[in-house]
């Protein structure tokens, strides 16, 4: 892998971000919307429950976290299209770039926009419900780099999809990630699901971490088992949806070649 | 080289497995005798690529797309190589446009910076002068063939332009249905083709020329008083002495020799017989 390739793709997405108001609108504009339709909602909530309830907190805090996942999936994905709607992919891979160097640009973008994105949020949720999420920063910590990486299988999995089969399946690379978010307990505790989800669930990395989180939040203990297993799992999925993308890739390759691929 | 072919003859398929984003079937692709697969980075980081059938990122500079790619090349002095390449296909002006806002010929422009942002030893164009008017189409021809002598760049060109193949080529081969059909000149490709066409403006005696002809069964065509005779080089001095000695006078005469354009439509036009 060499950096300056790598460097190169960065620089490359950071300028079309510059001049993209759908990607300022995809970093801003909707977690703005989210929590403020879900912090409000939360809000109108709480007067019900006890008084104490932490139900703002745990519904911010699960939309923000959620945003890590989504936001690790869709740099990946959504870059890998604009070089299909561009017509670059052949421009970029003619060069010595490689199929591991691009992961890697994608994913470092991913990482920044993600972290941009989350400190982002976070500060909208301390100024909207004045909620910190940098109370926990500690505990919180493990579970926002987990989040990141389970982003990333999804991202890897859709893009090996894109590569195979072309633009027809470019609706997953927005809501590809949601698949998994009625089983990963985002606002809700996982004993709420009927019996076979919570057995899928148990299959899902990411509703290890945001039980675990929702436990920080009521008790102040990070459940370090939990965080095992979803690491576990997450580096399992990492590893397949590497293998399944490279595999794609070689396939479209020997298949009809990357110029047809749109 | 100018690598030609009628459409779907695989010039394009070749062109993409040469640049390893198509997996041949069966067969080694060597450069600078190393193996293509095995030493793929090291390889491209010396050959380079501008087609048609593919776009540099629309919504980024000139300037942001130069930047990117001398990076992805590993360009040394990178400050000067983009203004370098900026002054020779004079984009100086659309720096700081994006690409969507160029025209095609710009576009076109824009891509050729790209494919020679790395001093590359091997070059691939794909009708690299389609879109452009004939003046800048002329003044990247020359470009080509100075970098070529300068240089020594190897360039692999493909166009539907045969007057420019012939000028920018050294060597053509023609290909159909992925086989090799011909591999020479130009010049000796064109030879290939014996018929020349003579064209003569006949003041007195075109009807004996016509019977002169039908005797000989030689091809013609008639345009008015023009007549179009379709014979072999060596085959001109005798049929205008022949007229002469028949009495027949023109005040007109010219010989067009069969040049590329001729050798590809007949080449094309064999292996459509043969399908």
């Amino acid at each position: 892998m060499k950096i300056n390739r790598i460097y190169a793709l960065f620089l490359r997405y950071f300028f079309y971000f510059r001049h993209s108001l759908d990607r300022m609108s995809d970093a801003f504009y909707w977690p703005t919307m989210d929590l403020l339709l879900w912090g409000l909602t939360s809000v109108y909530f709480r007067q019900y429950l006890p008084k104490g309830s932490a139900v703002v907190l745990m519904i911010v805090s699960g939309i923000v976290f959620w945003l890590l996942v989504w936001r690790g999936q869709y740099e990946i994905t959504v870059n890998l299209l604009e070089e299909l709607w561009n017509r670059n992919l052949v421009n970029l891979f003619v060069s010595p770039l490689t199929l591991w160097e691009w992961a890697a640009a994608v994913l470092l973008v991913g990482l920044i926009k993600g972290i941009v994105s989350f400190v982002f949020a976070s500060l909208v949720a301390f100024l909207l419900y004045k909620v910190n999420l940098f109370t926990y920063s500690f505990s919180f910590l493990p579970l926002v780099g987990l989040l990141i990486i389970n982003g990333w299988w999804v991202g890897f999995l859709v893009a090996g999809v894109i590569f195979r089969y072309g633009t027809k399946f470019q609706t997953l690379a927005w809501t590809g990630v949601t698949i998994l978010s009625p089983f990963s307990a985002i606002y809700y505790p996982l004993s709420i699901l009927p019996l076979w989800a919570q057995k899928v669930a148990a299959l899902i990395p990411t509703s290890y971490l945001f039980e675990a989180g929702r436990e920080v939040i009521s008790t102040g203990v990070l459940d370090w088992q939990k965080v095992l297993t979803s690491l576990i799992l997450s580096f399992i999925y990492l590893i397949l949806s590497l293998i399944w993308l490279k595999k794609s890739f070689d396939y479209i390759l020997a298949k009809k070649g990357l110029v047809k691929v749109f | 080289m100018g690598f030609l072919g009628p459409n779907g003859a695989g010039k394009t398929t070749t062109i993409q497995m040469l640049l390893g984003v198509l997996t041949p079937t069966s067969g080694e692709i060597f450069y600078f005798g190393k193996e293509f697969q095995s030493s793929r980075e090291k390889i491209l980081e010396n050959v380079n690529f501008s087609s048609t059938y593919t776009n540099l990122p629309w919504e980024l500079t000139v300037k942001e797309n130069l930047t990117y790619l001398s990076y992805l090349y590993q360009i040394k002095n990178r400050r000067q190589r983009i203004e370098k390449i900026v002054k020779i296909f004079r984009l100086e002006k659309l720096l700081n446009q994006q690409l969507q806002e160029l025209s095609s010929g710009q576009l076109t422009r824009v891509n050729l910076a790209k494919a020679l942002i790395n001093f590359p030893k091997i070059l691939l164009l794909d009708e690299p002068t389609a879109s452009l008017d004939p003046e800048a189409a002329s003044y990247i021809r020359h470009f080509l063939l100075k970098q070529r002598q300068q240089f020594k760049v190897s360039i692999i060109f493909t166009s539907h332009n045969m007057a420019e193949v012939e000028e920018v080529c050294d060597r053509v081969i023609f290909i159909n249905h992925g086989k090799i059909i011909d591999d020479d000149t130009p010049q000796n490709l064109a030879r290939k083709i014996e018929t020349c066409h003579v064209e003569l403006n006949v003041a007195d005696g075109l009807k004996r020329t016509i019977e002169f002809c039908r005797e000989q069964k030689i091809n013609y065509k008639l345009e008015g008083r023009y007549i179009i005779v379709d014979l072999k080089e060596k085959e001109i001095p005798q049929f205008l002495q022949t007229l002469m000695e028949k009495g027949v006078s023109y005040d007109q005469i010219a010989i067009d020799k069969p040049t590329l354009e001729d050798y590809f439509l007949l080449t094309a036009k064999k292996t459509y017989e043969n399908q």
